[in-house]
C-alpha cells in the first residue's frame, strides 16, 4: 500500500516544537527590525521638506541634502575627516599587513604572544586609548591636532587590517611561496610578486574597513582632534545635541550610504562572511 | 675533516636565522607603533592619577594617592561606578537575547534571504554609531518623537512616555547599537554547527526545545563568553550613548572620564577616573571570562 | 513478525530521485547492511528510518506499527553518527545518560543504567571524561552505549568505521559485531565498504540509484550475484560478455545454460580461472601484468578485444611467475563457479 505523507523534506515536529519555532521567528524578525530600523527611519526623514523631524516624513524634498552641501563648516569636517581617514588607513596597511605576515608565517617563539598584542587594542576600550594618547601628547609637549588624531586613530585601526590580512594569509598555500623560492626567487621578491597579489582582496576589504571606522570614530576623535579643524564625527557630535533640524538626518543618511558603499567593496572584495571570523 | 666541511653551512645558517628573526622582523614597525602610541600613553595616563597635573605638565609635588583617594571616597563616583555596571549588563543581556535567534536562524537560510540577513547585520557595524544614536533620539524624542506619535496615534498611551533622558533609553540604545558585536561571534559558531549533534539530541528522544537549550546553547558557550565580554566592555566604556540618550543631567563613570577631561580639564582626576573605569572594566570582563571559562570547560580539554 | 519492515519507501530532493520504492524487511535480531557506492540513497534511507527525513511515498513500520509520521524524538530508533556526534560539553556518564534524563528517569535508575551501559562496552573507567579524550574506537562504543541504553527496537549504524584508522577497523568491526549479539539488538549500518559488510551481517543490501538491487547473505550474493553490478560491487569479478545460443554460449569455455538466446554476461571471480602455457581450449591471449601478493599471484591477461581478465593463483615457492608476455590460456576452472547473467555487462 503506497500513501503519500508528505512532499516536504523537513521532519515531523512535537506541538511544542512547532511553538517555539514561531516563538524563535518572531523575536528574529523583531531582531531584525530593530537592526536596521532606525537606519532606515533617518534616510526617511532626511527628506522632510519642513525645518524640523517628522515621521513618516510629510512631503518628499531634498532640500537638506542642498542644506549640507551649501554648509562651509560641514564641507570642511568632512575633508578633514576623509584626509585623517586616509592618514589612518595608509598607517595601518604599512605597518599592519607586514606584522600580519609575521605573525602568519613567522617561526619565532613567542608568535601568540605577537599575536595578542597586535590585537590588543581592540580589548582596549576606545576611550582609554583616546584619553591615554592626550594625556602622553601633552607629557612630551605635543597638542591635540591633526597628526595626534591619526596616531590614535592608528592604533585603534591596526587590528583591523591585521585580522582581516591574517585570515586571508591563513588560507594561502605556504607551499607557493617555496616553489617561487625554488624557482629562483628572493624572499621580498616572492613577497612582492606571489604573496601581495594573493593578498589584495584582502588589503582592498582591510583598507574600506580602516577607512569607514576611522571616518566615523566619534569617541577618539572628542579627544584627540584639533579644536580648530573639527572631524566630521565631531561636528555632527555638536550638532545632534544643539540642532533639532533634519540636517542631521541628510548627513546621517549620507554616512548610511557610504557605510554601503564600504560593504559593497567588502563583499565584492573577501565576502562578507569573512567579517563575521 | 668532512665534519669541518659540513659544520661550516650550520653555523653559517646559525647567523643566518638570527639575522631573519624566524620572520619576526616585519611585525617589529607595528610593535615599535604599539609601544610608542598605546603603551607609552596608557603608562602615562596610569602615572597622571598618582600625580598633580598642571596644564599637562607634572607639577613638583610627585606622587601622590590624593586624586585617586579622592575618586575612591567620592560616592558619587561609586554610584556611577554601580550605573555603568548595571546598564552594561542588562544591555549586555538584552544584546544576547536578541542576537542569539539571529545567529542561530542564519544558519537556517539560504541563498539570497542568507545574503540579505548577512546586510542587515554588517551594515549597522558600518554605521557610524553616532547615527545610531541620533536615529533613537528621532525615535526617543518628545512629544514628536516617532514611539511616542505611534503609541499616541494607536491609543495605547494618551500621555506622551518621558523615554529619552532616562537609563531605559540608554540601555535600549546600547542594546541596539551593540547588536552586531554580539552576533558575529555567535554567526561565527553557530552558523557552522554540525546539526548532527542536534539530530542525535532528537534520536535520544530530545524535543527541539530541549535540544537547543541542552545542546545548541551550551555547545556555542565558548562563543556566548566572547560576546558578553566584548560587549559588556564596550557598554560599560561607553559615554557617547549615555550622553546623547541620558541627556544633559546624566552621568555614568564613563560621561564623567570625559567631562573631567575634555570640559572641567582637571586631568588628574580624570586620569583617576579613568583608572578606575579602566581597572573595573577589566575586573569584570575577567570575572566574565572566568565563569565563562568553568562553563566552557570541556572545550578545552585534550586527549 | 518482521522487527523493522520498509514498504515502497521513495524520496526525492527536487528533480533528484534518491531513493525509488525500498522495501525491506528485517527479522528481530538479525543484522542487515545496506551496502552501494556514495549516491546509492542508502543514508537517505536510514535517516528516513531515523525520521530526520520524511519519504515522498511508502511506510516504516517498526513491530508492526507505523512510525512514518512520527517525530525522530518519538521513534524508538537508536542512531550512530558516522563521527558518533558525542556531546562535547557532556562527559562519557553524562551523554550515555543523555536520553535517560530527557525521558525524566529518576536519578538512581539513570545511575545504574549509565554504570551497565559503560561496564557492557568495558568503559567505566573513562566515565568522568569528555569525548574529546577518547580515541575513535572508544568513542565509537560510547555512542552505541549512548543509544543502547535507551534498549531501542531497532539500532541504525552509519558507516561507523569510517572515522577509524584502517588498522583499528576489522578488530573494531568483530567486537561490534560480539556486542550486538551480546545485546540481540536489531540492527542495520550503512556502508560502502564490501569487506565490513560480509564482516558484519547476516544479510546484505546492495543498494544502486535509489533501488535495493539484491539482497540476500553474504555468500549468496558473493556466489550467486544477479546483476553484473553486484557482481562487480561485492569482490572482484571479471565480466566477459557473450552470447546465449541454443543452450549454451558462444565463449572459448562454452557453459551450458537453460537461459533463452540473447546477449549475456559471463561473471568469474579471479580465483575461478586457471592458467596454462601456450594455447589451448579457452581465452587465448598474453601476460600483461604480474603481481606477486605473497600468497597469491595476479595476472592480467590481454586476450584480445575487451577488458583484460584477471586471474588470482596460488604461488608455489621457487617457481618463478609467468612474465609478461607469456602466451597463456585461461580456463573456468569448474563451470559451477561460473555465473551467467542475462544482458551485457555493462548497460
Amino acid at each position: 500500500m503506497m500513501r503519500k505523507i508528505k512532499a516536504s523534506s523537513a521532519q515531523a515536529m512535537l506541538p511544542i516544537d512547532r511553538f517555539a519555532r514561531w516563538v524563535l521567528i518572531a523575536v528574529t524578525a523583531f531582531s531584525i527590525l530593530l537592526l536596521i530600523g532606525p537606519s532606515l527611519i533617518v534616510i526617511a526623514i532626511s527628506f522632510e521638506p519642513r525645518a524640523y523631524i517628522a515621521f513618516p516624513p510629510s512631503g518628499f524634498s531634498t532640500r537638506w541634502y542642498q542644506a549640507v552641501f551649501a554648509n562651509q563648516q560641514l564641507l570642511d569636517s568632512i575633508l578633514v575627516s576623509v584626509r585623517i581617514s586616509l592618514a589612518v588607513m595608509a598607517i595601518c596597511l604599512l605597518i599592519g599587513v607586514p606584522a600580519a605576515f609575521a605573525s602568519i608565517r613567522g617561526t619565532f617563539r613567542g608568535r601568540a604572544a605577537l599575536n595578542a598584542f597586535l590585537l590588543s587594542p581592540q580589548m582596549m576600550p576606545g576611550m582609554v586609548i583616546a584619553i591615554a594618547s592626550l594625556f602622553f601628547g601633552a607629557y612630551i609637549a605635543f597638542r591635540a591636532s591633526d597628526l595626534m588624531l591619526i596616531l590614535s586613530l592608528s592604533v585603534f585601526c591596526l587590528p583591523f587590517v591585521v585580522r582581516i590580512v591574517m585570515a586571508r594569509l591563513a588560507d594561502l598555500d605556504p607551499l607557493l611561496d617555496e616553489a617561487s623560492a625554488n624557482l629562483g626567487a628572493g624572499k621580498l621578491e616572492t613577497f612582492v610578486r606571489v604573496t601581495l597579489p594573493q593578498l589584495a582582496p584582502a588589503i582592498c576589504a582591510a583598507s574600506a574597513f580602516t577607512f569607514i571606522e576611522a571616518f566615523d570614530n566619534v569617541t577618539v576623535s572628542l579627544f584627540t582632534s584639533d579644536v580648530r579643524a573639527r572631524p566630521l564625527p565631531v561636528e555632527l557630535y555638536y550638532l545632534v545635541q544643539f540642532d533639532s533640524s533634519p540636517i542631521i538626518a541628510a548627513i546621517s543618511s549620507l554616512e548610511i550610504g557610504l557605510s554601503f558603499v564600504v560593504m559593497l567593496i567588502i563583499a565584492k572584495a573577501v565576502g562578507l562572511e569573512r567579517l563575521g571570523r | 675533516m668532512t665534519d669541518a666541511v659540513l659544520a661550516q653551512p650550520t653555523r653559517l645558517s646559525l647567523a643566518r636565522r638570527v639575522i631573519d628573526g624566524g620572520g619576526l622582523w616585519p611585525a617589529v614597525p607595528a610593535l615599535v607603533y604599539l609601544v610608542l602610541f598605546m603603551v607609552l600613553p596608557i603608562v602615562t595616563l596610569l602615572t597622571f592619577g598618582f600625580v598633580t597635573i598642571d596644564r599637562g605638565a607634572i607639577t613638583d609635588g610627585g606622587f601622590t594617592l590624593t586624586h585617586i583617594a579622592g575618586v575612591l571616597g567620592d560616592p558619587l563616583v561609586w554610584n556611577l561606578t554601580w550605573r555603568s555596571f548595571w546598564i552594561a549588563v542588562v544591555s549586555t543581556c538584552l544584546t544576547l537575547v536578541l542576537a542569539y535567534p539571529i545567529a542561530y536562524a542564519y544558519g537556517h537560510l539560504k541563498g539570497v534571504w542568507r545574503t540579505l540577513l548577512l546586510v542587515a547585520i554588517i551594515s549597522p557595524l558600518l554605521t557610524s554609531a553616532l547615527v545610531r544614536t541620533y536615529a533613537w533620539i528621532v525615535i526617543l524624542g518628545g512629544r514628536r518623537g516617532l514611539l511616542n506619535q505611534t503609541l499616541l496615534s494607536l491609543g495605547v498611551i494618551d500621555q506622551p512616555l518621558q523615554i529619552l533622558n532616562t537609563s531605559t533609553a540608554v540601555v535600549m540604545g546600547m542594546t541596539q547599537i551593540h547588536l552586531p558585536f554580539m552576533i558575529l561571534p555567535l554567526l561565527a559558531v553557530l552558523s557552522e554547527r554540525d546539526r548532527r549533534f542536534e539530530e542525535a539530541s532528537l534520536n535520544l528522544g530530545a524535543s527541539q526545545v530541549e535540544t537547543f537549550f541542552r545542546v545548541t546553547i551550551p555547545m556555542s558557550m565558548p562563543a556566548i563568553v566572547a560576546g558578553f565580554a566584548l560587549v559588556f566592555a564596550v557598554s560599560y566604556t561607553n559615554f557617547i550613548i549615555p550622553q546623547l540618550l541620558g541627556g544633559g543631567n546624566y552621568s555614568t563613570l564613563a560621561v564623567q572620564v570625559y567631562e573631567q577631561t575634555i570640559v572641567v580639564l582637571d586631568w588628574s582626576r580624570g586620569a583617576a577616573l579613568a583608572t578606575l573605569l579602566l581597572t573595573t572594566c577589566f575586573a569584570f570582563v575577567l570575572a566574565i571570562v572566568s565563569v565563562g571559562g568553568r562553563l566552557t570547560r570541556w572545550s578545552e580539554v585534550r586527549r | 513478525m518482521s522487527q523493522l519492515v520498509i514498504e515502497n519507501v521513495s524520496k526525492g530532493f527536487g528533480t533528484l530521485k534518491v531513493l525509488r520504492d525500498c522495501s525491506l524487511s528485517i527479522a528481530k535480531g538479525s543484522v542487515v547492511t545496506l551496502l552501494g557506492p556514495s549516491g546509492c540513497g542508502k543514508t537517505t534511507l536510514l535517516r528516513s528510518i531515523a525520521g530526520f527525513l520524511i519519504p515522498d511515498a511508502g511506510r516504516i513500520l517498526v513491530k508492526g506499527e507505523d512510525i512514518s509520521h512520527l517525530p525522530p524524538n518519538r521513534r524508538d530508533v537508536g542512531y550512530v553518527f558516522q563521527n558518533y556526534a558525542l556531546f562535547p560539553h557532556l562527559t562519557i556518564r553524562e551523554n550515555i545518560g543523555y536520553g535517560l534524563k530527557i525521558r525524566r528517569k529518576p536519578k538512581a535508575f539513570i545511575r545504574q543504567k549509565v554504570e551497565e551501559a559503560l561496564g557492557l562496552i568495558a568503559m567505566t573507567p573513562f566515565g568522568d571524561r569528555y569525548p574529546k579524550q577518547l580515541s575513535g574506537g572508544q568513542q565509537q562504543r560510547v555512542a552505541i552505549a549512548r543509544s543502547l541504553v535507551l534498549e531501542p527496537e531497532v539500532l541504525l549504524l552509519d558507516e561507523p568505521f569510517n572515522a577509524l584508522d584502517a588498522q583499528l577497523r576489522l578488530s573494531m568491526q568483530i567486537e561490534l559485531r560480539k556486542l550486538i549479539d551480546r545485546v540481540g539488538i536489531t540492527s542495520i549500518f550503512v556502508t560502502h565498504d564490501q569487506q565490513e559488510a560480509m564482516t558484519l551481517s547476516d544479510r546484505i543490501a546492495i543498494m544502486r540509484g535509489g533501488r535495493i538491487e539484491q539482497l540476500g547473505t553474504p555468500l549468496e550474493i558473493y556466489d550467486h550475484p544477479q546483476t553484473p553490478f553486484v557482481a562487480d560491487f561485492i569482490g572482484r569479478a571479471n565480466l566477459i560478455p557473450v552470447a546465449i545460443r541454443s543452450g549454451r554460449t558462444d565463449s572459448p569455455q562454452p557453459i551450458h545454460s537453460a537461459m533463452p538466446d540473447g546477449p549475456g554476461t559471463l561473471v568469474v571471480r579471479p580465483e575461478n580461472l586457471s592458467i596454462a602455457e601456450g594455447p589451448g581450449p579457452g581465452w587465448e591471449g598474453s601476460v600483461g601484468f604480474a603481481t606477486a601478493l605473497g600468497a597469491t599471484i595476479e595476472y592480467e591477461i590481454d586476450c584480445g578485444a575487451g577488458e583484460p581478465l584477471r586471474a588470482v593463483l596460488p604461488r608455489r615457492p621457487g617457481v618463478a611467475p609467468l612474465t609478461p608476455g607469456s602466451r597463456v590460456t585461461a580456463r573456468i576452472r569448474d563451470e559451477a563457479a561460473a555465473i551467467l547473467l542475462s544482458g551485457s555487462p555493462r548497460p
